[in-house]
Order: C-alpha cells, then sequence, then structure tokens
C-alpha cells in the first residue's frame, strides 16, 4: 500500500506513526506531488531541446507549438555534416581522454606522496595545495594563457590535458582515500625493497578503483564542458572540441535550428554517462559539491 | 640541523614523486596567482612587459565606464542570489526528505541539470528567455493567455532571470547535500518533539531548518564566491547589456584580456578580484573550522 511504506522512513519531520492521520495521508500525497513537478522542471530543458531539433526553421519560427511536426533524424543528421560535428567530437573526445587520464595520474601520485609516503616536509607542499583550492583558476586565466603561450604550447592538446593535473580537489579526494589504506602494507612493501612507483601501481592503485572511478567521472563530466581554455588555446586550430564551437558561435551569427542541434548533440553524452554512473555521481554529489 | 639529518632517501622519493605535480601547479595556479600581481603593476606589449606604472592600471580598471556598471551588478548577482538560489536547494532538500517513494527518481531527476554542460544550458535558457512569440516561455505564456513578456531585454529582469537560470543548474545538486545532512539528524529528536506534541510542521520549524543552519552558512558563503565568477552567462545570454545590465565583473576582465588584448588591466582586475575571494575564503574557513569544534 501507498501509505505503508512510510512506517520505514527513517528521517525527516513526518515519522512512521504519523501517517495514521488523514490529514499526513493527504500531505504524503501532496508532496510526492511536488517533487514529481520538480523533477519535471529539471527534465523540461532538455526534453524541449530534444523535440525542438527535430523543428525545421520556419517551424521553430512561426509554429506556436512544444511538438516538433514530424520526428525526421535525417534534419539533425543535416546539421550534424554541415556543422562537421563529427570533428568536434573526435576533438573533444582526445581532449576528454588526455584531461582524464592527467587528473588520475598527477593528482592521484601528489595524493600518494602527501598521503602516504609522507616525506619530510610534505606538509608545506599539502598546504601549498589547500592554499590554492581557495583562490578559483579561473582569475588567473590571463596569466595562464601568457604561460602557455611563452613556451609555444598554444593550438596544442597538451596545455588543456595538463590542466586537469593540477587539481586540489581531486588531490584532497585522493589523499583521503590514501589515508584509509593500511600504511603497513605500504611499509611491508618498502621494506621488500619496493621502489616507491612500483608501490603505487601494485599496491596503491588496485586497491583504489573506487576513488579512481570517481575522480574519472568528475574530470570527464568537467572536461567535456570546460571551454574558457579549450576556446582560448583551441580556436582557430582545427583542433576545436563541442564546446569551443558552441562557445564560438555568440560571435558568429548562426540560425536558432542549428544552435539547437548543437546544444542537443553537446549534451548526449554527459546523460549517457550520467545513466550509466548515476549511483556514483548522486553519491559522490555531496562530497563534489561543498567544493563549490 | 636535527632535521637534515634526519632527511633520508625515503624522503626524497616522496618529493620526487611529486615533482610533475608540484610543476604543474606552478605552471597553472602558484605563478599565475603571482604573475597576475606583477602583471597589473606594468604596460605591456602583448606579454612582454614593458614599463613599471604603480597602481595605474588600477586606476583605469576603476575609472573605466564599465566598472561600475559591473560593480554594482555583482551586488546586485549576488542579492538575487541569495533570494532566489540560496532558499530553493533548501526547500528541495526538505521536501525530498519527506518523501518515500520514487526517492531515487527525484533524486537522480534533481541532479540532472548539474551534468549538463553550462554552455548548452546557457544557450536552453537564453531560447526559452527569447522575447517576441517564438520564445518558448512566451509559448506556454500565450496558452494560459497572458501577454508575452521582454524577458532578458528587459534591463530589470537580466539579471534575476540569469540567476534563475543558475539556480536550475544547481540547485539539485546542492539540495542532495541537504538531504544528507538531514537523515544524519538524530531521530530522538523528532520523537520527543512529537511527545510534547509538536506537529509536522513544527518538528521542520524548530528540529530540521535549525540542524541545517551551520550548512547553510558555509553554502551561503560558497554560492557567493561562486556568484563572483559569473561570466559565461551574461556572455551568451546577453553580452552584459542590455546596455551593461547584467555585466560581470569577470565579463570586464575577459574584455580587457581578449578583446581589447590589454593584460595589465584585466590583471589589475583579477588581482581585485582575488583579493575579495581570499576575504571571502577566509570567513568560509572560520565558519567550517566553528563547525568542527
Amino acid at each position: 500500500m501507498f501509505f505503508d511504506k512510510y512506517k520505514e522512513k527513517k528521517d525527516g519531520a513526518i515519522r512512521g506513526y504519523d501517517i495514521h492521520s488523514p490529514s499526513v495521508k493527504l500531505l504524503s500525497v501532496i508532496l510526492v506531488l511536488i517533487c514529481l513537478m520538480i523533477v519535471a522542471v529539471c527534465a523540461f530543458p532538455a526534453v524541449w531541446v530534444l523535440l525542438a531539433g527535430f523543428k525545421d526553421i520556419r517551424e521553430f519560427r512561426n509554429d506556436v507549438t512544444i511538438f516538433p511536426s514530424s520526428f525526421d533524424f535525417n534534419k539533425l543528421k543535416e546539421t550534424w555534416d554541415a556543422l562537421k560535428f563529427q570533428r568536434y567530437y573526435l576533438n573533444s573526445l582526445i581532449s576528454v581522454a588526455g584531461c582524464a587520464a592527467a587528473a588520475i595520474l598527477f593528482n592521484g601520485l601528489m595524493a600518494y606522496s602527501l598521503g602516504a609516503l609522507r616525506p619530510k616536509g610534505y606538509k608545506l607542499a599539502y598546504g601549498l595545495v589547500m592554499w590554492s583550492l581557495l583562490i578559483p583558476s579561473i582569475t588567473s586565466i590571463v596569466a595562464v594563457f601568457r604561460n602557455i603561450n611563452m613556451i609555444g604550447l598554444n593550438q596544442s592538446f597538451v596545455p588543456i590535458w595538463l590542466a586537469f593535473g593540477a587539481n586540489a580537489f581531486y588531490v584532497v579526494l585522493f589523499k583521503q582515500f590514501f589515508e584509509g589504506i593500511p600504511q603497513e602494507l605500504v611499509e611491508a612493501a618498502q621494506l621488500d625493497g619496493g621502489g616507491v612507483l612500483r608501490i603505487f601501481t601494485m599496491i596503491m592503485i588496485p586497491l583504489s578503483r573506487p576513488i579512481i572511478v570517481v575522480v574519472a567521472i568528475f574530470a570527464i563530466t568537467a572536461a567535456w564542458s570546460d571551454f574558457l581554455l579549450p576556446y582560448l588555446v583551441l580556436n582557430g586550430s582545427g583542433n576545436e572540441t563541442v564546446m569551443v564551437k558552441l562557445f564560438s558561435f555568440k560571435d558568429t551569427p548562426t540560425d536558432a535550428v542549428s544552435v539547437l542541434r548543437a546544444v542537443l548533440f553537446s549534451i548526449i553524452p554527459p546523460t549517457l554517462i550520467f545513466a550509466v554512473f548515476q549511483r556514483q555521481i548522486t553519491d559522490g554529489a555531496a562530497v563534489g559539491a561543498v567544493k563549490g | 640541523m636535527k632535521t637534515k639529518s634526519k632527511f633520508r632517501k625515503k624522503d626524497l622519493a616522496g618529493w620526487l614523486v611529486m615533482v610533475p605535480s608540484l610543476i604543474l601547479f606552478a605552471f597553472y595556479i602558484w605563478q599565475p596567482l603571482i604573475e597576475n600581481i606583477r602583471l597589473s603593476l606594468y604596460t605591456a606589449k602583448r606579454y612582454e612587459l614593458v614599463e613599471f606604472v604603480g597602481l595605474d592600471n588600477y586606476v583605469r580598471a576603476v575609472n573605466s565606464p564599465d566598472f561600475m556598471a559591473a560593480f554594482s551588478n555583482t551586488f546586485e548577482y549576488i542579492f538575487w542570489s541569495l533570494l532566489i538560489g540560496f532558499l530553493v536547494p533548501i526547500i528541495v532538500g526538505i521536501l525530498i526528505s519527506e518523501t518515500v517513494h520514487f526517492k531515487g527518481l527525484f533524486r537522480v531527476g534533481v541532479y540532472f541539470p548539474n551534468i549538463m554542460p553550462s554552455l548548452a544550458t546557457v544557450w536552453i535558457w537564453s531560447f526559452f528567455f527569447t522575447p517576441g512569440d517564438t520564445g518558448v516561455l512566451n509559448i506556454l505564456l500565450g496558452k494560459l493567455g497572458i501577454e508575452p513578456l521582454m524577458w532578458l531585454t528587459d534591463p530589470d529582469m537580466t539579471i534575476p532571470l540569469i540567476i534563475v537560470s543558475m539556480t536550475w543548474k544547481s540547485a539539485g545538486a546542492t539540495a542532495l547535500i541537504y538531504m544528507a545532512n538531514i537523515s544524519s539528524i538524530n531521530a530522538d529528536l523528532y520523537e520527543a518533539a512529537t511527545i510534547d506534541g509538536a506537529g509536522i510542521w513544527q518538528r521542520t520549524r524548530y528540529i530540521t531548518l535549525p540542524s541545517v543552519f551551520g550548512l547553510a552558512k558555509t553554502l551561503l558563503i560558497l554560492q557567493v564566491i561562486s556568484v563572483f565568477q559569473i561570466l559565461q552567462e551574461p556572455m551568451v545570454m546577453t553580452n552584459g547589456g542590455p546596455n551593461n545590465a547584467s555585466i560581470s565583473i569577470m565579463m570586464l576582465m575577459y574584455r580587457y584580456a581578449f578583446r581589447d588584448f590589454n593584460f595589465p588591466v584585466a590583471a589589475a582586475i583579477s588581482v581585485m578580484i582575488c583579493l575579495v575571494l581570499v576575504l571571502l575564503s577566509g570567513l568560509y574557513m572560520k565558519l567550517t573550522a566553528a563547525k568542527d569544534e
């Protein structure tokens, strides 16, 4: 029965014993309806893009409806080909893969040293890393861009990838996890004469699958959505990613339907990732969002 | 030098492991922070520093016609984001916490906007807020028999609407944090209150709300910090208009840097933003430290 489930409720102001009263029964039904409406509001824009993507420009301008007259996938294909979107997808794929790899490798190594090896004076490095959590990297974009130009890496994927290797938040996530791995394991391996890198690959990485998955998901979605540095570095290079293309629409007049379909293409991969990893992502949300 | 003699091979290996990451942190975060300060005190030709000019760039930045607009808009952004963006996640978090059905659907549903790329959502919302008959929201209003609105082209509505679109994107993720907080409230509190005759509304008012207050305080500061960095929303949705009504301080910095290629003035603006953010972060640390005690 609908209300029986309330008997198992363990949190919140409405307790299992309240549900006997008719007014609480009514309230619980209203609450479910309100929450369903909230979810509808959250989903509506994405659903709308999907539907509007099937309209052609005349329909989009003149027809005052939400639903398109037909679901013709050829229209999407036309825009996909006209904008050469395959290229942007491929570039995004290269960029995202490199970013995720850099995020795991460099932040993982840093956290391995800070959390498990703890060499003399490691607190200084940790302090500096924590300090950089305070200031969002976007504020120093001018100097970062200047640095990239100074070493001649403009127009290449390399600076985009490596930027993900310096993420204080990922370091903290890794460090917290590594601290939970028994120190004796590391010490025993050291006594057996294992080198630090060998211990990292043979002990730390196999034991850290859950946190690697979390950081990988964070890095993949962040890298896919990242646009400012990629725009500055990659625009006009032939290596433009999907987001660079979306961002450049603001300066190049493009018909609304093409922009709309490009937006539709751009939300498909993150939506698929979310569909597969929804559990890990919503569980990680509480940690992830605190970073701001 | 006791410490030095104890510095063993093990420590050296530990530091060597860190070196690649330290270089990246230096290149992307630490050096740019300092470089920004230096850059802001010089004139420059493209990337080369030319002449030390003291605080001239700061004076130029503050005196630029757009600065006052960006400065006062920042406060308007903060005001609206506190009015709309701060309360919505608390309410959504409490509402979902009080349900027992479709909980998985609610969690996933409200979190969904957060995984959408921010540029994609910015574009979608600008289609929604299009004035005239073709705007999506005007279509919906038309069905209810309401006249089309001006949306983003009305200077008084621009900032609140941008905040609405940002709240739509981030509120669900924040609501999940509140939900985790609410489920950790000691059940005895609610039961004791019930025995004392408190109704559901009173239990929410006197137990749930005070319990999330500490978390709300810290999230509030984080929210203000993120509002200071608003960039792509006004840039894509309104290009700062109409008539500078929505230009943000980050956008002003972006214009100096990458439209006018005046890196020193852009750097001066970044340094000012950083100073504010450091102050706010200090406040945040103080609050979280007080919470841990």
